[in-house]
């Protein structure tokens, strides 16, 4: 599984670089891969890494991508950690199987259901993806939290992930369930939603786990 | 001859259920012409009314009962609404729904139908509903339903007069929600094990059961053997597992499914939709985070002018100034002297602890003009819907002393009157936050009697030491709510609170809700009031004041520098907080105390323990433990408070 590898590698130097830290030496000394030296010449004559005496740097294709692999592995930390309460020990193991297996899409999907957080739970940063922009010229049918969403636009619920049975069964007995209609009104002082000709006040942390659609 | 005449009069409980807010307390008055407090905020009726209405020959006790958003009970409230349906077998059911939030209205409409109690729904609110261009035309869904509807502006009595002949011929709703085969099949099941005498439809049983209701406990531990509560456990089990979501969740689903479909083949009458009127303009910037500030502090202003200005200064000023030391007084001294001519009769009326100089001047002259005011204001706020959008501004302040901005609605209505405010805490859904707003109004939260005479103490000593007042009492709900929140156990609830469109106040509802609270008002104080002024006066006939001025003078006199004839207002606190606010007031307009001991003396009588009355509510409502907690915490507390207040502004030399 070279493909497996190379992103192994390349996550490793993202890290490094992190660090402060470029060299071949320290390279080796980090990764866990069998043949990381075969590895790095599978990178350099594919053009995602360069070589110059014992520093190695990213070009920007190689970098791109190691982008990617960072940003799926510290999200998965992120839910393994935040929404199952995986343990600190499994963490790692766990998240790096999803570094390699999550597309783009599911990425985002992921991304914006957690909140597009800023770091991972050691503290480190998480590359940003589209679905972290604020500014776009473009109106996409993404799913957001409805606490992010325009105000005043018509959306449609597309799921609900509430904390509590009881909170569940206090807004789907309010109207407030997966294909209903509503527009968020205000965010300040409390998050005011419209749903028909009912005007409801509810906490961010409730709009946090509502998740809509443009309608 | 009466028992032939009683034979025809057959007798009938109607129930009048519906969505909080919409106007069933108002139904209630129009049937049966009793008023019961009508408000426009979710949560003002937590308590069951009943009352009597007659139509043709038959005797219809009316039942009004709080506003539920589901009769799945989520909080107290809506369990006794619930509860009452289980109670009274036989009993029709009046569902007062918005024209407006037919939605959710119907959601109660299915349940309903599943108990299979015979129903008729008054589709209230008709006017606003076609204002704004969404009312639906009845004449399919009661075809769908299988019971009539009536167009109804309780309000103006519109429509209301139907309801009774329409009510007995009422008829349990055709209508059924199918839940999809698995739900169905369990259903079978529930229904299967629950006893054959039950006092609800048993679909509507079975799936309260399945839907994991645990307020049903009571009634399946009496009526339910052991072994048929495992099997239901076990149909229940089986179920979730099958269907791998929250099954309360999924049947609410079908539900709203079913609602949307039924809304969707319904359609509405013609009407223009409006555009947003003044009203609508005014509830949007009201909890607007930069304008709904000044438009708080504007309403607090009104407020302080209108209850504190007018009531509290002109009123009294003319009522007691002219009216009771004026006239009243001399005169009662006149008839007394020339007709009784003993000096314990005069004494006993007329003098310094007398039962017109005294209790009635107090109950009469100084609490009930600021009463009165503070009832309309009130009253007004209520009615327009401002009260939930004050909610929503205060809601963050609230995260921090263990609740949501729902809280705020009870704190407020102390204001009015904490006993029963202390009731209002149903509204609340946690244990822990019911406590700390019990605590919080038996604390901090001056009633409108009291904090009428404070006022007008106040107005007298000039505005810094009224905002010290107000800083010191504020600073204290938020200190003891913080601590409390942190002590008492148990989580805040969700804050999802529904807003209600601003209304413009019925000036004949605000007329006849201000008249109830005074008449009330007088009801309970005067009485409190006369008691009061008898211990008084026995005391200092028996020589006992003296003695109970020395008794408190470690803390009256040296803790808190007060002349030793302030005790008496201490005392009389005991009974009512607003009777030793009066007296306080009485002995500042006889210029016995300086500007620092009136601050110190209202601080510690505001914070000191509640009314009799209060009490007792306080010992319904949360037990014996817990009011012995509060009474044994806040009687120290507030003269703490009240020294404190004294120490640190002798301390920095500030006299006002």
């Amino acid at each position: 599984m070279t493909l497996y590898g190379q992103d192994e590698i390349l996550e490793t130097l993202w890290t490094l670089r992190e660090e402060g830290k470029s060299s071949r030496a320290e390279l080796l000394c980090s990764t866990q891969e069998e043949a990381p030296e075969a590895l790095l010449q599978e990178l350099r004559s594919s053009g995602q890494v360069e070589i110059e005496g014992d520093e190695i740097r990213m070009t920007p294709a190689g970098e791109q991508r190691a982008r990617g692999i960072i940003r799926r592995h510290r999200l998965a930390e992120v839910l393994l950690n935040n929404l199952f309460e995986v343990e600190w020990q499994h963490l790692e193991s766990s998240a790096c199987q999803f570094e390699h297996i999550l597309s783009e899409a599911v990425t985002d999907s992921v991304c914006t259901f957690l909140g597009h957080p800023p770091a991972c739970p050691h503290g480190q940063p998480i590359p940003r993806g589209e679905c972290c922009d604020r500014i776009r010229m473009d109106v996409r049918p993404l799913v957001t939290r409805l606490s992010d969403a325009s105000l005043g636009a018509p959306l449609r619920i597309v799921f609900i992930t509430p904390k509590s049975v009881k909170r569940l069964e206090k807004l789907s007995s309010m109207g407030i369930v997966p294909g209903s209609t509503v527009r968020l009104m205000q965010r300040n002082p409390s998050h005011v939603l419209q749903i028909g000709q009912t005007t409801v006040a509810v906490d961010k942390d409730i709009t946090d786990e509502i998740f809509v659609k443009q309608a | 001859m009466t028992s032939a005449w009683k034979k025809e009069e057959a007798s009938s409980a109607v129930i009048l259920v519906g969505n909080p807010n919409v106007g069933k307390s108002v139904v209630f008055g129009a049937l049966t012409g009793r008023y019961v407090n009508v408000s426009n905020y979710p949560g003002t009726t937590v308590e069951v009314t009943r009352g009597e209405t007659r139509d043709r020959g038959t005797v219809y006790e009316v039942i009004d009962t709080p506003g539920v958003y589901s009769l799945l009970p989520m909080s107290e409230d809506e369990r006794v609404t619930r509860d009452i349906l289980m109670r009274e077998p036989g009993a029709r059911v009046l569902q007062v729904c918005d024209a407006r939030n037919m939605r959710r209205s119907l959601m109660i409409t299915i349940q309903l139908a599943e108990m299979g109690v015979p129903l008729l729904l008054a589709v209230n609110m008709a006017d606003e509903a076609r204002n704004e261009g969404v009312m639906p035309r009845l004449e399919l869904l009661e075809e769908r339903l299988g019971v009539e509807a009536v167009p109804t502006v309780a309000v103006r009595k519109q429509g209301t007069d139907r309801l009774l002949p329409l009510l007995g011929r009422a008829k349990p709703a055709s209508a059924a929600v199918h839940y999809g085969n698995r739900i169905e099949a369990a259903i079978s099941r529930m229904e299967e094990l629950l006893p054959r005498e039950a006092p609800l439809g048993k679909r509507a049983l079975a799936l309260m059961l399945l839907c994991g209701d645990e307020s049903l406990t009571s009634w399946l531990a009496e009526n339910v053997p052991a072994q048929r509560i495992r099997d239901m456990n076990a149909v229940r089990n089986r179920l979730t597992e099958a269907v791998g979501e929250d099954i309360s969740y999924r049947v609410n689903q079908a539900r709203l499914a079913w609602i949307d479909r039924l809304l969707g083949t319904m359609g509405r009458e013609d009407a223009p939709p409006r555009g947003l009127d003044f009203a609508q303009r005014f509830g949007r910037l009201s909890m607007d985070p930069v304008y709904g500030i000044p438009i708080l502090a504007a309403v607090l202003f009104l407020a302080y002018e209108f209850v504190g200005v007018f009531g509290a200064g002109f009123l009294v000023d003319l009522l007691q100034g002219k009216v009771f030391d004026g006239w009243i007084v001399p005169a009662v001294a006149w008839v007394v002297d020339r007709a009784f001519p003993w000096p314990f009769a005069r004494d006993f009326l007329v003098g310094p602890y007398g039962m017109v100089s005294m209790a009635l001047s107090y109950a009469i002259a100084i609490v009930l003009p600021i009463v009165g005011t503070f009832f309309f204001g009130f009253g007004v706020l209520e009615d327009s819907g401002y009260l939930p959008r004050l909610a929503v501004m205060v809601d963050r302040g609230f995260k921090r002393i263990g609740c949501n901005g729902k809280a705020v609605l009870p704190l407020i209505l102390g204001l009015g009157c904490d006993t029963m405010a202390t009731l209002t805490t149903r509204i609340l859904e946690t244990r822990k936050e019911r406590i700390i707003i019990t605590l919080l109004l038996a604390l901090g939260v001056p009633c409108s009697a009291q904090l009428g005479v404070i006022l007008g103490m106040l107005a007298d000593v000039g505005p810094a030491a009224s905002i010290t007042w107000f800083l010191v009492l504020v600073g204290v709900i938020f200190l003891v709510g913080y601590l409390a929140a942190k002590v008492i156990p148990g989580d805040p609830s969700d804050f999802i609170l529904e807003i209600p469109p601003i209304r413009w106040p019925q000036p004949g509802n605000l007329l006849v809700k201000t008249m109830a609270r005074i008449e009330w008002y007088l009801r309970e104080a005067v009485p409190l009031f006369i008691v009061g002024t008898l211990i008084l006066f026995v005391s200092d006939r028996m020589g006992l004041l003296p003695w109970v001025q020395k008794a408190a003078e470690p803390l009256v006199v040296r803790l808190l520098d007060l002349p030793p004839k302030t005790a008496e207002a201490f005392l009389i606190g005991f009974l009512r907080r607003d009777y030793g606010a009066a007296g306080l007031f009485a002995m500042a307009k006889a210029g016995m105390l300086t500007n620092l001991q009136v601050l110190v003396s209202l601080v510690t009588i505001t914070l000191f323990i509640p009314c009799l009355a209060n009490l007792l509510v306080i010992y319904k409502e949360q037990g014996g433990k817990v009011t012995a907690y509060i009474v044994l915490f806040i009687f120290p507390f507030a003269v703490l408070v009240g020294a404190a207040v004294n120490f640190a502004a002798r301390e920095l030399g500030i006299h006002f």
